[in-house]
């Protein structure tokens, strides 16, 4: 192929990106900002990997094992496989170009342990894994731009494929300086624009992830996968601003959880699950939270200060900075918040989508994680994902057919630019905050049919007026014309959560508790002119 | 609390000051301060007027990425990492002031378009090539180093920089050390590109590490960039 159309540029964007130029072929890198405000830059714990250094016993085999188990037996095994295998060469090509991983004293980079792992393999850089990564790359897409192979674009917005017969020539891009939709043709283009946080509101993770891009090629055709799954992480301390992750490693270190019940503080994690309970899956943990109906406190404050000096200052900090908490003498409150999607744009083996020559990769694409990812594997995922879509759309040949979609262009951009003549006093914001308590009330950590049925019927509604309402002048335009995809992605992640009537990995269903293995499958879900279709993939058509 | 906001509508319009009553809590940042200010149905101002919502940049709201610089009471400093209590306090008839930063294009309201970083970078070829590490190089200088967000905000503060197009600033240099420590063969090169657009110009007043919000020492990465060129 000629030249690629990437579109985000986080650690998936970015790797993709970079590894087409090292084949030669020609990329255009485009988003709205740069990569150093990409949610990629969040990832504090580290990448998953086995080496040739890695602890007795361990092994690419048990790491495969690791994260089909994690992922409740959904992952496809050749994907997964591929995965693991490959983690080696992914270290040792982020160490060639500069990523900054904590080393021993003979310069070797560490690995710690991480949850759900039967071994230490996740290589870390510091507090800042993602950060370190994002930077080294950025560094090596500037070489490529340096040679012409990389064009970065920013402040443009995804808006639609431009896609004929099932097969896709390029994007039309809303261009935020000049206020106009702009078309980009291409060979092949790759999605790259993360998970989808907005549908929930405020989560751990970054506002630039809302959906919408998933949302819009699903309503334009292409098929969406597993959006039940979504991880919730259970330690969070709720801000005023967001929700703030505190690492598992408090609980590591000895951090207990527990509530007040007159008095009384009741270790329930412990009474249910033993001494170790504190540290059981996050999933589990999330669920017991929940359950309690209280208000949650993890307490580290018996533990010496030099420790927790020494190994946890950054919750330290977190705490005293955005809640006035002193750890040293008070708990934290903590509560579950939505984390990682596990599901997202349905993509097989070589990470194309349903759409020829439309490609997705990192946390957009639903691949290797199946029903719950282990931490440290999306980072491996995001740039491993990235290369095969690479490789895959470098070495396919070019169609010589190329649509002219001039008319169809014209008539989105005047579509476009009438909306701009339209005022509603309806703010998008509003809508979007709506949305988000439906989400968080009825595809939360416990779900019931009956709730999920709930969550449709007010999306649906919301659907309808948001095909009413048209501009609210006072917000961004990209704010204004994503509302929709946002709420198509909503309405098909409940319809997965509905569809799916068992409980597997980070799916629960209060009226269906147990896993049933007719229902160990992945989910596909389809648009239709406002019909949401669901269907298990028992052919494992998208991943094997 | 009153705030007081420079705005403009588009790239080309002219810049006006707005005043809003905030009345939100107290226990948040200016950027948890701008949210609330945001999300009602209707945005008034303190004439009680209805107005645009206010436009700012945001993506991690905790520091990590450098979306949200701004000039908050006159200092550079991210909107999520910057808290009212330590603005107005003990005098909560204070006046918290925001403007966009004003060494960048304003794109509308504190939103600006910090593109030049990333041109300045790209045109004076500040990447590695091929990794040869320095055999003396910290490991712990690389990674301070590589936590720059590209925020601006050095910029911001730098007597010296103005718009970007000779004079670099320090977000450059610590990327030009970088490729100093990461690739010995080129660092001859880097060194010289680094003086002709950071080196010869800094008067060192030094106020970029102040505000720099990764406490960046970058004062390290000039001291090893100006060891003579080998
Ligand atoms: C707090 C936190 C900690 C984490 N820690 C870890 C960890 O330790 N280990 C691990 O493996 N994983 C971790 N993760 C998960 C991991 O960070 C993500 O899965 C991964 O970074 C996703 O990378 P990405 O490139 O797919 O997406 P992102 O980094 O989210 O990048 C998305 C890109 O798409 C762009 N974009 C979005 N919408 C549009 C649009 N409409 N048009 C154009 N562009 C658009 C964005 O601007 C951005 O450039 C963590 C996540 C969080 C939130
Ligand atoms: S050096 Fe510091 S202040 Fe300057 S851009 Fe980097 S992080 Fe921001
Ligand atoms: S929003 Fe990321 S630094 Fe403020």
């Amino acid at each position: 192929m000629r030249e690629a159309l990437v579109i985000g540029s986080g650690i998936a964007g970015l790797s993709c990106a970079v590894r087409c130029a090292e084949q030669n072929m020609h990329v255009t890198l485009v988003s709205p900002h740069p990569s150093e405000r990409a949610q990629s830059v969040m990832a504090a714990g580290g990448i998953n990997a086995v080496t040739a250094r890695c602890d007795e016993g361990d092994s690419v085999a048990c790491h495969i094992e690791d994260t089909l188990k994690g992922g409740s037996w959904l992952g496809g095994k050749t994907a997964v496989t591929g995965l693991c295998t490959h983690a080696e060469d992914i270290i040792t090509y982020l160490e060639s170009i500069g990523t900054v991983f904590t080393i021993d004293r003979q310069g070797r980079p560490l690995r710690r342990a991480f949850g759900g792992q039967s071994h230490k393999r996740t290589y870390f850089c510091g507090s800042s894994t993602g950060k370190q990564i994002v930077s080294a790359l950025v560094m090596e897409a500037r070489r490529h731009e340096a040679a012409g192979t990389i064009v970065r674009r920013l402040h443009l917005h995804f808006h639609s494929a431009l896609i004929e017969d099932g097969v896709c020539y390029g994007a039309l891009l809303f261009d935020e300086l000049r206020r106009v939709l702009v078309p980009i043709n291409a060979s092949a283009v790759v999605m790259a624009t993360g998970g989808q946080n907005a549908l929930f509101g405020k989560t751990t993770g970054s506002v630039l992830c809302d959906g919408y891009a998933a949302g819009r090629l699903f309503m334009q055709g292409a098929l969406l996968k597993n959006l039940e799954f979504v991880q919730f992480h259970p330690t969070t301390l709720e801000t005023d601003q967001k929700r703030m992750l505190v690492t598992e490693a408090v609980r590591g270190e000895g951090g207990r959880l527990f509530y007040e019940d007159g008095g009384r503080r009741v270790y329930f994690m412990e009474e249910k699950y033993g001494p170790g309970g504190n540290l059981m899956t996050r999933d589990v943990i999330s669920r017991e939270i929940y359950t309690t109906g209280r208000e949650v406190l993890l307490d580290i404050s018996f533990l010496n200060e030099r420790l927790i000096d020494q190994r946890l200052q950054e919750v330290r900090d977190l705490c005293l900075k955005y809640r006035g908490i002193d750890v040293l003498t008070q708990p934290i409150p903590v509560a579950p918040s939505v984390h990682f999607f596990m599901g997202g744009l349905a993509v097989h083996l070589n990470h194309e989508t349903s759409i020829e020559r439309l490609y997705a990769v990192g946390e957009c694409a639903s691949m290797y994680h199946g029903a719950n990812r282990l931490g440290g594997n999306s980072l491996l995922a995001a740039i491993y994902s990235g290369w095969v879509a690479a490789d895959d759309l470098c070495q396919r040949a070019d169609t010589r057919r190329r649509p002219v979609f001039a008319q169809a262009i014209a008539r989105e951009q005047n579509r476009f630019a009438a909306t701009f003549d339209s005022q509603s006093s309806f703010p998008v914001t509003y809508m979007r905050d709506m949305l988000a308590d439906v989400m968080n009330e009825h595809m939360g950590i416990i779900r019931t049919e009956e709730g999920l049925a709930e969550g449709v019927e007010s999306v649906e509604y919301y659907q309808s007026i948001a095909d009413r309402i048209h501009y609210d002048p006072s917000v961004s335009a990209y704010a204004n014309y994503s509302l929709t995809g946002i709420l198509a992605t909503a309405h098909a992640s409940l319809s997965c959560a509905l569809a799916r009537k068992e409980s597997r990995g980070a799916h629960y269903r209060s009226d269906a508790p147990q896993s049933r293995d007719d229902y160990a499958y992945s989910t596909l879900v389809s648009y239709d002119d406002g019909t949401y279709h669901t269907w298990l993939d028992r052919e494992q058509a998208y991943e094997s | 609390m009153r705030v007081r906001i420079l705005r403009q509508e588009s790239p080309t319009a002219e810049p006006y000051w707005e005043s809003f009553c905030y009345d939100g809590p107290t226990e948040t940042s200016v950027a948890g301060m701008l949210d609330h200010l945001n999300f009602h149905d209707d945005i008034l101002n303190d004439a009680g007027q209805k107005t645009r919502r206010i436009a700012w940049e945001c993506s991690c709201m905790q520091g990590t990425c450098g979306a949200c610089a701004m000039v908050i009471n006159g200092m550079p400093a991210l909107a999520c990492d910057t808290f009212l209590r330590d603005l107005v306090a003990g005098r909560p008839e204070e006046e918290i002031v925001l403007r966009p930063l004003s060494k960048f294009p304003v794109i509308r309201d504190l939103v600006v378009d910090r593109a030049s970083i990333q041109d300045n970078l790209k045109r004076s070829d500040v990447f590695i090539g091929s990794y040869q590490p320095m055999d003396d190089e910290s490991f712990s200088h690389q990674y301070e180093a590589a936590k720059c967000l590209k925020c601006g905000l050095c910029l911001e503060v730098c007597p010296n920089y103005t718009n970007g197009n000779a004079f670099f600033g320090a977000v450059f240099a610590n990327d030009c050390y970088l490729v100093h420590a990461r690739n010995r063969e080129k660092s001859r090169e880097i060194k010289q590109t680094y003086a002709r657009h950071f080196g010869s110009a800094c008067s060192k007043s030094l106020s970029c590490m102040d505000v720099c919000p990764m406490r960046i020492p970058t004062i390290a990465s000039m001291a090893r960039l100006n060891r003579r060129v080998r």
